[in-house]
């Protein structure tokens, strides 16, 4: 895209005159060969759509993750000024809330040895893929009512430190149960507690690499540490609040003048009654994800029980758990603003008061999986991203092939045998769906996360490797 | 005839047929591919939905399948249909099985249906 602006070592602009629709300038952070593969989908040109909202403030701003979605490119920020400025489910996307959440156990690889298969075999036993009559978690009325209001403090036995480490501790505010529909309410049901498929998965990990050390020992991780790192969101309940408030809000772009050039960013005044019903059922299944990889934890720590013994299960602390689908009334250079962060994660440097008060001194703790077989990364928000991205940084390593031509790369069982001959133990329920998650249809994570931490989002404080992983 | 579009992310499928309504089925069909096999007896369910322009329906069908394979374990087959404007009712013929949980949704990106060169087109992207 020639109009592209460089304006620093990692970011690039295409300016608000590049399009007679756009409100403000498009910003990508990447480097020259991300940025060559960027320009190889319609990433930028959505980036651009985004542009276009009303009330969109400061840039619409992609992360060196992003690659073309529908609507909204995926890794893409777009910060709308309140009261009046919009909100877009589809700048949330259909799995609200979907994010990451990591384990420390109280043991290392060399300690875990033999008994890596025999956990990764548990852990997959324990977590299903798909919700059903004996799989999920099933609610009832009134427990659904609560954990949608309350997120996992709602769940019988939940521990304080659990949600003391999660992101607003795992509730979001202004949750109502009323504007999630019924349909919602029936797909998220029996769905608590499994992990959905596509991306999705549980990959047992060992901490590889210590790159900041006082940010690590504050996160309770050292060099050789088994960790466990769970991807998941908020099921078919999130999927239908979605669906249900897309299709509203499309029907009511005329009465609110609002000219879109893509009917799936459809949007209305966060002040307005539609609006701010979206953003109450928004919280709410946002609730229902913090749930629900609250219960897949109980049910990994349960596995961890069952082989490596209780008091191993007890001593093993949550990290963090952090949303990378999810749209928070912030405050960000004196303005009240709606950030919606599609594929891109909340990053707050230290200092900040909604960090816990164990992390406050280092910054919030990030997390970034690579694809399946390759590294992931714990980081730490830093200062420039709170005047460059709304406090936001990336979400993963990105896509760059699509599902099919992932499979017509490698076969599944290939890609297995691959993987175990590095020692990765693999349970899937899908060969399919394994070739469509294969390594090399994803950017380099190393590079995606060098760029953020270049332009000053988050710094990287530990790298982790792969040692089984179990996928949706 | 149903094909699929693969995107970096997303799965477009475009539809061709003689009808509208044939351009619905053909949606039926691709769909029942993606979510795989089914041996169950076959059931039937009713369907009545409204939509706003014609492209919306379409939506709202594939929705309405993508429902029934989430939450009743149901793949469809066939289905009966009759088309007033953008208001549709009839039976979904479906077989109880294990569909795959690949599709998460029906999105409005690029969606489309209407008349060209004597037939009828439709477009649709799903998130997966």
């Amino acid at each position: 895209m020639s109009e592209l602006v460089r304006l620093d070592d990692t970011t690039w602009e295409l300016p608000v005159a590049a399009r007679d629709d756009m409100r403000v300038p498009a910003r990508v952070f990447a480097d020259a060969e991300i940025l060559a593969e960027i320009e190889g989908d319609l990433a930028l040109e959505q980036l651009q759509n985004v542009a276009t909202l009303p009330g969109i403030v400061g840039a619409a701003i992609a992360m060196p993750d992003i690659h073309q979605g529908y609507g909204f490119p995926v890794g893409g920020i777009a910060a709308t000024e309140l009261p009046d400025g919009v909100v877009s489910p589809g700048g949330v996307g259909y799995d609200i809330n979907c994010g990451v959440r990591l384990l420390a156990l109280p043991l290392s690889e060399a300690e875990l040895a033999d008994r890596r298969e025999a956990l990764v075999h548990e852990i997959s036993r324990s977590v299903p893929a798909a919700g059903g009559k004996e799989t999920g978690r099933g609610l009832s009325e009134r427990e659904l009512d609560s954990v949608l209001r309350e997120g996992p403090r709602a769940l019988p036995g939940v521990r304080a430190d659990d949600v003391e480490r999660t992101e607003s501790e795992g509730r979001l505010e202004g949750a109502d149960p009323a504007a999630v529909s019924e349909r919602a309410r029936t797909r998220g049901r029996a769905q608590l507690g499994t992990m959905g498929s596509g991306n999705h998965f549980v990959e047992l990990q060992m901490v590889e690499d210590v790159l900041d050390r006082p940010a690590a020992d504050a996160f309770g991780l050292e060099g050789g540490q088994v960790t466990v790192l769970v991807h998941s969101g908020s099921r078919g309940l999130g999927h239908q609040v979605c669906t249900d408030y897309v299709r509203l809000l499309d029907t009511q772009l005329a009465r609110y003048r609002i000219h879109l050039p893509d009917r799936q960013l459809a949007c209305a005044p966060a002040s307005s009654s539609e609006g701010r019903r979206y953003l109450a059922a928004m919280a709410a299944a946002a609730n229902f994800a913090w749930a629900n990889r609250q219960t897949i934890a109980d049910r990994v720590r349960g596995a961890i029980g069952r082989v490596l013994g209780a008091d191993v299960a007890d001593e093993t602390a949550q990290v963090y758990d952090v949303a990378h689908n999810v749209a928070k009334v912030e405050t960000h250079g004196g303005r009240r603003v709606c950030v919606h962060r599609k594929g891109a994660t909340r990053a707050f440097p230290a200092g900040s008061d909604e960090i816990p008060a164990p992390y406050r001194s280092v910054g919030q703790p990030v997390f970034i999986p690579g694809s399946m077989g390759t590294a992931s990364f714990v980081l730490a928000g830093e200062p420039a991203a709170l005047e460059l991205s709304f406090g936001t940084t990336c979400h993963g390593a990105g896509r760059r092939l699509s599902r099919t031509a992932a499979r017509k790369r490698v076969q599944g069982h290939e890609l297995r045998r691959e993987l175990e001959s590095r020692g990765i133990v693999v349970r899937s329920p899908s060969a399919k769906g394994l070739a469509e998650e294969a390594p090399f249809a994803y950017k380099d994570v190393d590079r995606v996360v060098r760029v953020v931490e270049r332009a000053g989002l988050a710094r990287r404080v530990a790298r982790l490797v792969p040692l089984g992983v179990v996928k949706g | 005839m149903y094909r699929f579009v693969d995107h970096t992310a997303e799965l477009e499928v475009e539809l061709e047929a003689e009808t509208a309504q044939g351009v619905l089925l053909e949606g039926l069909r691709a769909l029942a591919e993606l979510l795989g096999p089914a041996e169950g007896e076959v059931v039937e369910r009713a369907v009545e939905l409204s939509a706003g322009d014609l492209p919306a329906l379409l939506a709202a069908w594939l929705d309405e399948l993508l429902y029934l394979a989430d939450v009743e374990r149901l793949v469809p087959v066939h289905a009966d249909l009759v088309l007033a404007g953008s208001h549709l009712t009839g039976v979904v013929q479906a077989r109880a099985g294990e569909p795959r949980p690949l599709v998460k949704a029906v999105t409005l990106h690029r969606l489309r249906l209407r008349q060209e060169n004597g037939g009828w087109r439709g477009r649709v992207v799903l998130d997966v």
